[in-house]
């Protein structure tokens, strides 16, 4: 049940179904982003690497590294793609079979 | 390790009982509000110091430091942003600030075209607001 102010608000705004869409639309990619930074996270922990330490690997000063781990600035895609790297992993796109590119490739392909 | 469980969201209601957020999201297209409002969500449920937010969820420097910006894009690449602070404390200090749990206080918006830039004026009425909040005991927030 919506008890807060801005619960309450929240819930009005999803009543209109554009609000809904483009909110739940916005939260699949928030998820996404932060899913990938905080799977890096988890890696640098299990290499025993420090921030500092992880920075240097990847020639960036250390502070960069601390705050792109917090939140505190926008991940840049090369800075991720550097650490993913450092780590031993890589970054990599997996499609959905229910994403809006896949449903119109079948369209144009039922189409053909 | 534990995550920190979530917080809530609450906004800043100026003394003349107006909530200048609430404004501003109400003139805000819906879809800028509800990606304003996904971003606040997503922080909350996995607050600082996770990785939250996408990358739309920033702290700020200088004049503003202290503040964290919710920041998205709109049509013509206008600017949209939250300005927030955090009150996370022991929970005798957040009952004495009449928070129930840490909270993300948001505090005011602000709009700008693209390649603008707020002025220092801008700023100082966010943080004018900013301080009338922290300044009041328990908070003034929007019930």
């Amino acid at each position: 049940m919506a008890t807060s102010y801005y619960e309450r608000r929240r819930a009005e705004e999803m009543e209109d179904p554009e609000f809904r869409a483009e909110y739940e639309r916005a939260r699949s990619e928030i998820a996404q982003v932060d899913a990938i930074m905080r799977q890096l996270d988890t890696l640098r922990e299990a290499s025993g690497y420090s921030k500092a330490e992880l920075a240097r690997l990847i020639g960036r000063n250390p502070s960069t590294v601390r705050r792109l781990f917090t939140a505190e600035v926008n991940p840049e895609l090369k800075t991720v793609a550097a650490l993913a790297s450092a780590l031993g992993a890589r970054l990599e796109i997996v499609a959905s079979p229910s994403t809006p590119a896949e449903s119109r490739r079948r369209s144009a392909r039922s189409v053909a | 390790m534990t995550p920190p469980a979530a917080w809530t969201v609450v906004f800043y209601k100026a003394a003349d009982g107006a909530v200048p957020v609430d404004d501003f999201l109400r003139g805000c297209p819906v879809k800028i509000r509800a990606r304003l409002m996904a971003i606040l969500d997503a922080v909350a449920e996995a607050p600082p110091p996770q990785f939250s937010g996408g990358g739309q969820w920033e702290a700020m420097h200088g004049d503003m430091g202290g503040y964290f910006e919710v920041r998205t894009q709109g049509p013509k690449r206008e600017q949209f942003r939250l300005f927030c602070l955090l009150e996370n404390a022991e929970p005798a200090e957040l009952r004495r600030r009449g928070l129930a749990e840490p909270s993300i206080a948001v505090v005011a918006g602000m709009r700008k075209p693209w390649m603008t830039v707020f002025t220092r004026t801008d700023y100082l009425r966010v943080r004018a607001m900013g301080d009338d909040y922290l300044g009041t005991m328990p908070r003034r927030i929007a019930t």
